[in-house]
């Protein structure tokens, strides 16, 4: 029942956004993140369902959008006739093919072997599509316009707004299709021989096969999504299927949380506004991007999701209550402490005389800017550091299970 | 009928020579026991038959058909179980999805992306029950790198059986548990592999001798003696060559 409930909320969610931010930068962001959705759960059936660490994910992706340009390119010159709506199924199929070919030979160990053919296969794929000027279109990449199909019921796609509503149908597709996959017996052995290949042999079940087939549905999704970036951006380039998107989409898929499957989407839906509303503020972006990743992987292992999940049992026992204060004291020096840090390392990076830090005028030759901020940033964390016993003491009495409720009145 | 035959079975690990020339029958039906000192090569001889190890000479019939140097999947299939001397199961699954995964491929699920599990009735019922007869009902939900070492014992032994396996191989099954929980253990296992053919590697004698039908004594990876357990007690070899180390008394008298 809570299942169906999700599910309908999720589509609901689909549908209501680009209502409630109608914004043309909006929309262009929700698009993206319908594609990065796609492309990092597909992900998460390697990573997190299957135990294969890839560096070079992005190959899927970039040549399902490559041959998804085209196609519409085909569409436009009159060679084929079918509706830009189907665009993605062929970027699905042109991944699940290259998924077939690669996966034949990759599959075979998990683990460091795994990884490091997915980065040489990563390699040589970027490395030729510099190359191979006819399909990759070189350093220009190559560019198609999706508006010449035969209109579907009246839309042509001209307007982003088109395109968001076509790609969110596709990811709602695509996600329903990807969680009944967890539900399958190839799904679950994919989880078994993640936790223990040799036992999963030992079950009658080859390791090499599960994987591959897990290694090829990843294949088709990623394709899918870069079926969807082709239709969106209406222009492939080498970029899409180099190591960069590649080491993306496992920054996506980590911060989210690998164990659940809505860790992915978490992280995609993060990872798309860090990128494209952060880096409207700030050049360093990506360093802050680097600095989250580092503290997921310190702090939060299981991913942002599993921050969340950890609030169950607290929510079972009626106690999430507890934690209200011990957390709002903890965040008022947590944040101060980051914003004297972002202010450091904004005014180290600043060339201006003067520099403007949220609202304050800081002066990166002065040493009084230096040295208030270095002061303010240690005296937060002293400050933070005497705030986490209690956190603790909390978190410990929100997860005990009270033994003698009716004592207590 | 011999459900195994070995032949001339050896194994070196370079010029290490830890399997010698092994020949072994073991009928259908039988409750065969392999016994040795440390380093006997008890564990090599089952990574031998269940396909872990390639075999370096010699044959293994499994009901007449050769299985050496196939893959553990294939000899799985074929009706051949085992379980670990280490335990070996699928820590972050959940206790239930451990015996469901075990149980898939003899239920002919294959590699199906086409079924759903939750509506594979049969299935999760067959679970349920493999569940209540290793006595692990209560900790279904339960991620099965969690339970208590017992606990994993008794689900690693439900792993091996699950797929209704003709024979078992059970690698030193009680290891490391108490009294009581090696008692209750070889409860389970005389339950479990009732009307199947089993064979173990264990060094708790009075199980061994409480067991078997048959014993079998490897010493640096030769059989010195294959017999019952009557005939086992009274062999002046075997004596001599492993149980004369275990009982000091003998030095004594």
């Amino acid at each position: 029942m809570l299942k169906y409930l999700s599910w309908a909320l999720f589509a609901i969610a689909l549908i209501v956004l680009p209502q409630i931010f109608t914004s043309i930068l909006s929309v262009s962001i929700l698009n993206q993140m319908c594609i990065a959705i796609v492309f990092a759960l597909s992900y998460n059936m390697l990573l997190g369902q299957g135990g294969m660490l890839s560096f070079g994910h992005a190959v899927y992706f970039g040549l399902g959008g490559f041959m998804a340009v085209h196609a519409l390119l085909a569409i436009e010159n009159e060679e084929m006739m079918f509706s830009v709506t189907l665009i993605p199924l062929v970027g699905g199929l042109f991944g699940l093919c290259a998924a077939l070919f690669i996966g034949s030979f990759s599959t075979h160990k998990a683990g460091t072997v795994f990884a490091m053919i997915s980065l040489g296969v990563g390699e040589l794929i970027a490395a030729s599509s510099l190359i191979l000027v006819s399909f990759f279109g070189g350093e220009a990449g190559i560019s198609a316009d999706r508006t010449f199909g035969p209109p579907f019921f009246g839309f042509d796609f001209a307007q982003n707004i088109e395109v968001y509503y076509l790609a969110a149908a596709w990811l709602f597709l695509a996600t329903v299709c990807m969680y009944l996959f967890t539900q399958t017996p190839a799904g679950r052995m994919a989880n078994a021989v993640r936790d223990n290949p040799e036992r999963a042999e030992f079950i009658g079940y080859s390791a090499r096969r599960v994987r591959f087939i897990s290694f090829i549905f990843s294949g088709f999704f990623a394709g899918i999504a870069g079926g969807l970036f082709a239709l969106n951006y209406e222009i492939l380039t080498e970029q899409n299927l180099n190591a960069v998107t590649s080491g993306n989409v496992l920054l996506m898929a980590y911060i989210g949380g690998l164990g659940f499957f809505i860790g992915p989407m978490v992280g995609a839906v993060v990872l798309t506004l860090i990128n494209s509303v952060l880096s409207n503020y700030t050049d360093l972006w990506l360093l802050y991007l680097g600095l989250m990743f580092v503290l997921t992987v310190m702090f939060l292992p299981r991913g942002l999701t599993g921050f969340l999940m950890m609030h169950r049992t607290p929510w079972h026992l009626g106690k999430l209550h507890l934690l209200a204060k011990p957390y709002a004291i903890t965040a008022v020096p947590s944040a101060i402490f980051v914003l004297a840090l972002v202010a450091i390392i904004e005014m180290s990076h600043s060339n201006a005389p003067t520099f403007n830090f949220l609202g304050i005028a800081l002066n990166p030759d002065s040493f009084i800017s230096w040295g208030a901020l270095l002061i303010i940033a240690t005296l937060a964390f002293v400050a933070l550091r005497k705030t986490l016993p209690s956190l603790r003491d909390a978190w410990d009495t929100a997860n005990t299970i009270d033994t003698k409720p009716q004592e207590r009145t | 009928m011999s459900i195994l035959q070995l032949q001339g079975l050896s194994k070196q690990f370079g010029n290490t020579r830890i399997i010698r020339d092994v020949s072994l029958n073991i009928e259908a039906g039988e409750k065969h026991a392999i016994i040795g000192p440390n380093g006997a090569g008890k564990s090599t001889l089952f990574h031998l038959i269940t396909g872990r190890y390639s075999v370096s000479s010699g044959s293994i019939l499994f009901k007449g058909q050769p299985i050496q140097n196939r893959p553990p999947f294939e000899i799985a299939r074929k009706g051949l179980a085992r379980s670990f001397q280490v335990t070996n199961i699928f820590p972050l699954l959940s206790v239930f999805e451990n015996i469901r995964c075990a149980l898939l491929w003899s239920m002919g699920y294959k590699y199906s992306f086409w079924h759903l599990l939750g509506k594979a009735k049969a299935l999760n019922t067959r679970t349920e029950e493999l569940l209540i007869e290793i006595g692990l009902q209560e900790r279904r939900k339960l991620p099965a790198g969690e339970l208590a070492y017992a606990e994993q014992r008794a689900l690693e032994l439900g792993i091996a059986i699950a797929s209704g396996a003709e024979m078992i191989m059970l690698d030193e099954p009680v290891a490391g548990m108490s009294h009581s929980e090696a008692k209750n253990a070889v409860e389970l296992i005389n339950r479990v592999t009732a009307g199947k053919t089993l064979v173990m590697v264990e060094h708790d004698m009075n199980i061994v001798f409480d067991m078997a039908d048959k014993i079998s004594v490897l010493v640096y990876g030769e059989i010195i003696a294959s017999d019952v357990p009557s005939k086992i007690r009274g062999n002046a070899k075997v004596q001599e060559a492993y149980l004369g180390e275990t009982v000091p008394e003998d030095e004594h008298a």
